[in-house]
């Protein structure tokens, strides 16, 4: 058994494919439609493109439990996942140059940097850096 | 505040307010990421941290959740599969990420990503191969 999808709750595929490619910098790898404009839609970290895939799903549209929980997260400003970066404060200042919101700036916490921002679609996201 | 930055400072105070501990397992964790392709001990990261061997093996388990061992292990095999990747040979790839054989370095790949060196690298180049096509 291999663990191979992160699935991404968003509330509109196309935007979110828009920022997780353009703005992020992930590539898209599959894109398969599933009738009624919905698709199943992933992308890759372009510098591990045989790595686990993000699913970027509408569940928020379809399922309203699911709604509730991105929303309870999203106000609580709890990350939906988080991503490896190398270096936490050079990646906010890439993004936020890019116009990306960030809830928590670069924070040391222990043995890890943080920071959180909003991916536009519904979700918290949270880039982490080993120290 | 949100809830999760009140949540990142309780942790923070909860967890990690004793900045010698940190100090010693950030420095060791440091020398091991440059040093993954030489000999690596537990003596030898207790003179970089600062602390007895069994407390400097405590606190990084405490910490990374992991022995040194474990965790240079894993930074050894990760490399060495951006090596293959980039077309070095096993031998080489064994001997430039520490392992003291290609023996024991296949077998500890296999067992970690589940198929020999050769296969991975071959597999990655098919891989290339495909996309290049398409």
């Amino acid at each position: 058994m291999k663990a191979k999808i992160i699935s991404i709750p968003v509330q509109d595929q196309e935007k979110a494919l828009r920022f997780y490619t353009e703005v992020l910098g992930f590539l898209k790898k599959v894109d398969i439609p599933l009738g009624e404009g919905n698709r199943w839609l992933t992308v890759v970290s372009k510098e591990d493109q045989d790595g686990a895939e993000l699913l970027l799903e509408p569940s928020p549209l379809h399922f309203e439990p699911a709604k509730v929980y991105q929303n309870a997260l999203f106000d609580a400003g709890i990350p939906y996942t988080q991503f490896n970066v190398d270096n936490v404060q050079q990646e906010y200042d890439r993004l936020t140059a890019k116009g990306v919101e960030f809830s928590v700036q670069p924070t040391a916490m222990g043995t890890v940097k943080v920071a959180v921002f909003n991916d536009t679609c519904g979700n918290n996201i949270q880039i982490v850096e080993m120290l | 505040m949100t809830f999760y930055q009140q949540e990142i400072n309780r942790i923070k105070e909860l967890c990690y307010s004793n900045e010698r501990h940190l100090d010693a397992v950030i420095k060791t964790r440091n020398y091991i990421n440059s040093n993954i392709d030489k000999e690596v001990n537990l003596v030898l990261l207790s003179n970089i941290g600062f602390a007895s061997k069994f407390h400097l093996l405590r606190l990084f388990k405490r910490y990374y959740g992991q022995t040194p061992q474990k965790y240079l292990t894993e930074r050894r095999i990760e490399k060495s599969k951006e090596h293959l990747k980039n077309g070095m040979s096993v031998t080489e790839t064994c001997f430039s990420v520490g392992f003291e054989s290609p023996e024991s370095f296949s077998t500890l790949f296999r067992s970690r990503v589940g198929q020999s060196p050769l296969q991975f690298q071959k597999e990655q180049f098919s891989q290339g191969e495909l996309k290049r096509v398409c």
